[in-house]
């Protein structure tokens, strides 16, 4: 396959999978702006309307559609001989490598904060009660943290390409 | 845990939004003064 035209179906592929992954981020902040905590009411009752509600929420999907955007990205990095320089944040590759920087943290948080603390919340891996309460505010918040990070990490995906401004 | 929705900055979307263009100053900040860009 030419390379170009790789290029621009991995791009497509990226920008597919980050509007699934972080939409799902978005859409979660705007339904629910303020953090409702749980309660050991609404975790006690496995059909209760609370832990309903948390069960129909989509949990597979986003968290694959990270690991596209974070693939295709390095694909596009590794096309182009650049992922070391920006890796190494050098030169004119530091605003793409702090991208990718954060990336990695976000689909770290991902991976190994949020979704562990989640399946204790969603009953998937047994816990206490309590426990289920505590992991559903570490949840959010790592939920929120990536909202936050996915502002610089777009705006430096930005100047990757078209960061004229950033350059002296 | 009942904590409060205030408890948090990041319990506000609003605030979330904030210090992430916070943080993205910082970044070019850090990126110019250490001349890589």
């Amino acid at each position: 396959m030419d390379i170009a035209l790789l290029d621009l179906l991995l791009r497509w592929a990226h920008f597919a999978g980050a509007l699934v992954w972080i939409g799902h981020n978005y859409a979660t902040a705007v339904t629910r702006p303020r953090y409702v905590p749980l309660v050991a009411a609404d975790l006690a009752d496995p059909n209760g309307p609370r832990q309903r509600d948390l069960l129909q929420r989509e949990h597979g999907t986003f968290r694959y559609a990270s690991l596209l955007t974070l693939g295709t990205g390095l694909a596009m990095l590794g096309l182009r001989g650049a992922l070391p320089g920006a890796l190494g944040l050098q030169g004119g590759l530091a605003p793409i490598g702090i991208g990718l920087w954060l990336g990695v943290i976000m689909v770290c948080n991902l991976w190994f904060v949020l979704w562990p603390h989640q399946k204790r919340v969603l009953g998937f891996v047994p816990a206490p009660i309590e426990e289920r309460l505590r992991c559903s505010r570490i949840t959010f918040l790592s939920a929120r943290v990536n909202t936050m990070l996915s502002i610089p990490l777009l705006f430096f995906m930005a100047a990757g390409s078209h960061g004229g401004a950033l350059l002296p | 845990m009942n904590t409060p929705p205030w408890r948090h900055p990041l319990d506000s979307a609003l605030l979330t939004v904030l210090l992430g263009v916070a943080l993205t100053a910082l970044l070019v900040a850090l990126l110019r003064l250490l001349g890589a860009a």
